[in-house]
This record gives structure tokens, C-alpha cells and sequence, in this order.
């Protein structure tokens, strides 16, 4: 168990820059989510760490061990592929057995740890067989299996949940958790799903194209967005951004007709500036509040909730959540939000505080 | 999926696997009939049922016992050699550089050219006198070799052609089994803690035995019938040191035209190397076996 600094990491793969000098501290135990896009290079960062990837500047630290220089099997990490990358020729029994043996362990304590790690993921009847014969639910349990066994120092975990069905993936997501929070190990685990990195992240870094956008708790990351990729990637479904204009001195935003009040913000705002409101489905459905005319196009109906997907009279499209009642297409209603709720940003998608 | 009975497309294959069956049974029957015989185009027209004669007569040749010692350990050498210099090249090989592309365009042209240019030259390099393989060893300033002309070493240079003419194959067809392997379990296998020949003998290689067997079965199946390198290199030479038992078989037909015996050879050649592929067949491919 250790601590992770990631400093000033940089690479480049021909002109692509996939890594612009990322710098993330990772606290001992805690658990923290790399997120963002594909292509944004989460994984290549996470390979970093791993040793699989070389960087092209920067330092990589584990616990108080400068490892930027060493070779992946010296690093004392354990990984998980979304691919599983179970040994293909080897049962699973000697694939949990593998990183023991690699390390010269006797026979005798390899099963008995081999044994103690498929009671925890419950896969002891699994032990004999080959990984073609498994699901890929089991797969990555075996893989997971294969990472706990030898109580490394961090452990990685590289989108492990994207190859299963939806069942499955909630289902391991919670495992994981669990697993967490039984055994308080350091964990960096990278996703391009929201919705698992608010699940199970102590801590969330959003990367986009090799830059880190924002790092900060789930709950700071949702609330209080430092700008407007991070606000719209959060989320589910997005933020809605509405063009906007300040008026009123600073006082108060149009959206189209409408005015929204942001005497709140300390930011000093010009008249006629071009801002972006943005704000979430979930704040659209409001008792009171500032109102705004949708004309419906699709209503997604969840059971619980419904999402309205439409138009404002300017043109520009809106999703709204809607708990009470579930709005046709065709039909005209009318939404409201509390000013409180909105986020403002400027035209480079920078926050407005 | 339909059933045999009903797919109309059996209208098709049916006849054409009715066509190769009763040509192939027709002719291994025949060849068997015949090799009970003693037939001779010699004495053409006085040949008469002699049983197992021709059978018991190969088992007491000890000409084609040589033969088929011969065969055995040419097929073995060769197969052995070019999978393991072939494995060792393509491991070599696996990794990005500038030339990959033309290197194996390069390596093609072995296989592509006929047995008789690839024995033509050989023989030239392999000459005595003015061969560039002595050349090379004088450099060195080793003793000279009469690659073709001594009975102890002509085997091995043909084995020689016939590796490089052969090992690009099986470079070429591991080299696809490599880059179709999936390169994950590897990277898990340096994490878990594997230095890079324990990724290479643990992970790498058992994932590519299903492609090495296939190619070394190829390869045997091949070098047992080799023929058109012994005969531009050797014709079986010197006193009969590079008689396989595909070409003894050759000289009985066409040189002795002991048509029975040659076919009671070939039949025995035919169940042999049977036995011999299934057997490695089967140590290859376990029932059991995995992926």
C-alpha cells in the first residue's frame, strides 16, 4: 500500500501530444478515477504508471520509490485489463497462481493464497477451468483474482468494467467497491463512464485530449464545475448550455426573452458579453422559479422519471427532467429553474464564478 | 441451420465428394492390387499374383531400409530446425522498424521460387571448385568441404537448401499467428512480474502452439515427399547418400520399372508417414487440448 505521484508526465506520439504535463497525487488508500473521452489519454497514463508505456518526461512515484525508470515487473503494481488478458493456455487457478510463481513463491503458500482469493471473489469452483470456458463477468472476477493475490503496492484498473453487459457492470462496479473498502488499498481506475467514476471515485481527474481539465471530488465535480467540458461530461444526461448575453449591468443574463438573475457571482460581468448558461435536466423541473417554453419532440419515459427532449422558441434544444407528468410530442410546456442552480461560463468555456 | 437433407446446395458438393471419393478409393485399391502383383514394364504381360512378396521383399532391402532412415531423419532435421530457426527469427522480428515491410517481401522469394532454381543454385554455391560456400570458408580460413561429393555431408546440404527455402514459410505463417495473438496477456504478464523470456515461454508461446504445430505438420508432411531438391542437387548421391525414400521409389518405377514394387514402397511410404503424422498429431493436439 503506497501513495502515487504523478509529476509533470508528458508524452508525445509523433505530433499527438497524449500526455501535456500531468501532474495527479494519488493519497495512500484512497481510491481515484481517471476520466474522460476516448482518446483523451487516461489509459495511456495509466500505462504509465504501469510501466508499459515509457514517458517522455516527468516522474512517476510509488510510496517514496522513484519508479520512472523502472521496468514494469519492478514496480510492485497489479493491473486489470477491460480485455481481462487472462492467460489464454493456463487454467484459472494458474492464472490467479501466475504473479506467485513470478515471484518464486513455494507451491505450497502460492494455493493456499490462490485458494483465499477465489473464496473472497466467490469463483472456487471456477479453478480448474480454462478462461474461454468462463463468461466475462467471471474473466475479469479471475482477473481481479490475479491483481489481489500478491498485495501489491497500487492497483490499476484500465476500463475493467466496459466489456460486460449492463447487469454486470453494475453489479462488479459494486464488487469493486466493496472490495475497496474491505481491503482500503490504493486504487486508480480508468473510465470513460460517468457514471462508474461517481459511483466509486474518492477522488476524479478529467483529462481531455492529454490535459487534466479538473480534478476534485465527485460531488465538487457536479456541483461546482471549473468549466464547461467538465460540466457537460458530468452528469446524466448532460448540462443543457444555453447562449446567453449579460444585461441589466452585470446583474442579470437573456436567454433569448428570458432573464435569468446572476447578481450572485462575484465576477464582473460586461453588458452585451457573450456567456454560456448551462444547466442541468434535473433543475429544469422546479415548482417556481424562472420559466422557459419547451415544445416537446421525445419524451424518454424511465419508470421512475421521464426526460423531455424539445426546442425553446429560439431554436436551441433542451433535455428536461420530468417527474410528474410525461409530456407528447407536439405539446408545449413550461419549465422552470432557480437562477441559484445555473452555471455560468465565458466563450473559452471557463467558468464564471 | 438447415440440415444436410434439406440444403439445397448439397446438389452441388455431393457429386463432387462422391467424384473424389471413388477416384481415391478406385486408385488406392488399385495401387494395393497392383502392388500384389509383379508387374514389370520389362517383361510387360507375364506379370502374375504374388501376394506380400513385394512387401516382405522392402522389409528385407536393405537399400530401402536406408532409404527410410533416411527419409526419417531428413523429415525430422528439417522440421525441427525450421521451426525453431523460424520461431527464433519471427521473435526476433516482433517489433517496429523501418524495413518490416520490405524484409518480408524479401522473405517471399524463397518461397516463391521453383525447386529447381532454388537446387540449381545451391548446387552452384555448393560447388567444389568455384562455389562461393568454400569461398566463404576460405575467408574464414577454414578447410574446404566437397559439399555434394562426399556421402557423409551431401544429406546435410540439401537440408540446408531446403531450410532456406522453407524456415520464410513458417516465419511467415507465425509471424501472422504473432500479430493476431492478443498483446494484453503479455502486458499483464510484465506487471505480474515476469521478466521478458518468462513472458516469451510462459504466455507467448503456449499462446502460439496451435500455429506452430500446423506449420511443423505442413513441414513434415512436406519433407517426407520431398523430392525436386534430391533430384536437381543429388539424383540421390553420392553412393546413394541422399536416396530418400520418395526417390527410391522414383528409381524402382522409372529407372528399374518395377512398377509393383515401387507401389508396394509408395503404399508403405503412405501408411508410415500416416502413422507418423497422426501420432504427432495427436501429441500436438490433446483432446483435452486448450483455447
Amino acid at each position: 500500500m503506497a501513495k502515487l505521484s504523478i509529476r509533470s508526465v508528458s508524452k508525445s506520439y509523433g505530433a499527438v501530444r497524449v500526455l501535456d504535463d500531468v501532474s495527479v497525487e494519488v493519497e495512500e488508500g484512497s481510491f481515484v478515477v481517471l476520466l474522460g473521452p476516448s482518446g483523451c489519454g487516461k489509459s495511456t497514463l495509466l500505462h504509465a504508471v504501469a510501466g508499459l508505456n515509457p514517458i517522455d518526461s516527468g516522474t512517476v512515484i510509488i510510496g517514496d520509490r522513484n519508479v520512472t525508470n523502472l521496468p514494469a515487473r519492478d514496480r510492485d503494481v497489479a493491473m486489470v485489463f477491460q480485455s481481462y488478458a487472462l492467460y489464454p493456455t493456463m487454467s484459472v487457478a494458474e492464472n490467479i497462481a501466475f504473479p506467485l510463481k513470478m515471484r518464486g513463491l513455494d507451491r505450497q503458500t502460492s494455493q493456499e493464497k490462490v485458494a483465499a482469493v477465489a473464496r473472497l471473489l466467490q469463483i472456487e469452483p471456477l479453478l480448474e477451468r480454462r478462461p474461454r470456458e468462463l463468461s466475462g463477468g467471471q474473466r475479469q472476477r479471475v482477473a481481479i483474482g490475479r491483481a489481489l493475490v500478491r498485495d501489491p503496492r497500487l492497483f490499476l484498473f484500465d476500463e475493467p468494467l466496459s466489456n460486460l453487459d449492463a447487469a454486470l457492470r453494475t453489479e462488479l462496479r459494486a464488487e469493486i467497491k466493496r472490495l475497496h473498502q474491505s481491503i482500503r488499498r490504493t486504487m486508480v481506475y480508468v473510465t470513460h463512464d460517468q457514471t462508474e467514476a461517481l459511483t466509486l471515485a474518492d477522488k476524479i481527474v478529467v483529462l481531455k485530449a492529454g490535459k487534466i481539465e479538473q480534478i476534485g471530488t465527485p460531488l465538487s465535480l457536479y456541483d461546482d464545475p471549473d468549466n464547461a467540458f467538465v460540466a457537460g461530461f458530468i452528469g446524466s444526461p448532460r448540462m443543457n448550455f444555453l447562449k446567453a448575453r449579460v444585461a441589466e449591468d452585470g446583474k442579470a443574463v437573456l436567454v433569448g426573452d428570458t432573464r435569468v438573475d446572476v447578481s450572485h457571482l462575484s465576477t464582473r460581468l460586461v453588458d452585451g458579453q457573450e456567456v454560456t448558461l448551462g444547466i442541468r435536466p434535473e433543475h429544469l423541473d422546479e415548482k417556481q422559479g424562472v420559466e422557459l417554453t419547451l415544445a416537446v419532440d421525445v419524451t424518454e419515459r424511465l419508470g421512475s422519471t421521464s426526460y423531455v427532449h424539445g426546442a425553446l422558441p429560439g431554436g436551441e434544444t433542451v433535455v428536461a427532467e420530468r417527474r410528474e407528468d410525461q409530456p407528447r410530442f407536439g405539446e408545449t410546456i413550461t419549465l422552470r429553474f432557480l437562477p441559484g442552480r445555473t452555471r455560468l461560463f465565458d466563450t473559452q468555456g471557463l467558468r464564471l464564478r | 441451420m438447415t440440415t444436410t437433407a434439406s440444403d439445397p446446395t448439397r446438389h452441388f458438393f455431393q457429386p463432387i465428394i462422391v467424384c473424389l471419393t471413388v477416384a481415391s478409393v478406385a486408385l488406392t485399391l488399385f495401387v494395393i492390387w497392383i502392388s500384389l502383383h509383379d508387374l514389370s514394364l520389362m517383361r510387360a504381360g507375364r506379370e502374375k499374383f504374388v501376394g506380400l512378396d513385394n512387401y516382405l521383399r522392402f522389409f528385407g532391402d536393405p537399400r530401402a531400409m536406408a532409404a527410410l532412415w533416411r527419409t526419417v531423419l531428413f523429415t525430422a532435421l528439417a522440421t525441427v530446425i525450421e521451426i525453431a530457426l523460424g520461431l527464433a527469427v519471427v521473435l526476433f522480428l516482433d517489433r517496429d522498424f523501418a524495413m518490416k515491410r520490405l524484409v518480408r517481401t524479401l522473405l517471399l522469394v524463397p518461397i516463391i521460387m521453383t525447386p529447381v532454381v532454388v537446387g540449381l543454385t545451391w548446387r552452384f554455391l555448393f560447388d567444389p571448385a568455384t562455389g562461393m560456400a568454400n569461398y566463404l570458408l576460405s575467408l574464414a580460413g577454414l578447410s574446404q568441404i566437397d559439399w555434394l561429393g562426399s556421402p557423409r555431408i551431401a544429406l546435410f546440404s540439401v537440408l540446408i537448401a531446403d531450410i532456406w527455402q522453407w524456415t520464410p514459410f513458417v516465419i511467415l505463417l507465425v509471424m501472422a499467428a504473432l500479430e493476431s495473438a492478443p498483446t494484453d496477456p503479455l502486458n499483464a504478464a510484465r506487471v505480474d512480474g515476469a521478466r521478458e523470456w518468462q513472458v516469451t515461454w510462459y504466455v507467448l508461446l503456449p499462446m502460439l502452439r496451435r500455429a506452430l504445430a500446423i506449420v511443423a505438420l505442413i513441414r513434415a508432411i512436406d519433407s517426407i515427399k520431398a523430392f525436386d531438391l534430391f533430384y536437381i542437387m543429388t539424383r540421390g548421391g553420392p553412393a546413394l547418400s541422399t536416396e530418400t525414400l520418395n526417390y527410391y521409389g522414383y528409381i524402382v518405377a522409372f529407372t528399374n520399372f518395377d512398377i509393383s514394387y515401387a507401389l508396394a514402397i509408395a503404399v508403405i511410404l503412405t501408411i508410415f508417414t500416416n502413422v507418423a503424422l497422426l501420432t504427432m498429431y495427436s501429441v500436438l493436439f490433446p483432446k483435452a487440448g486448450e483455447r
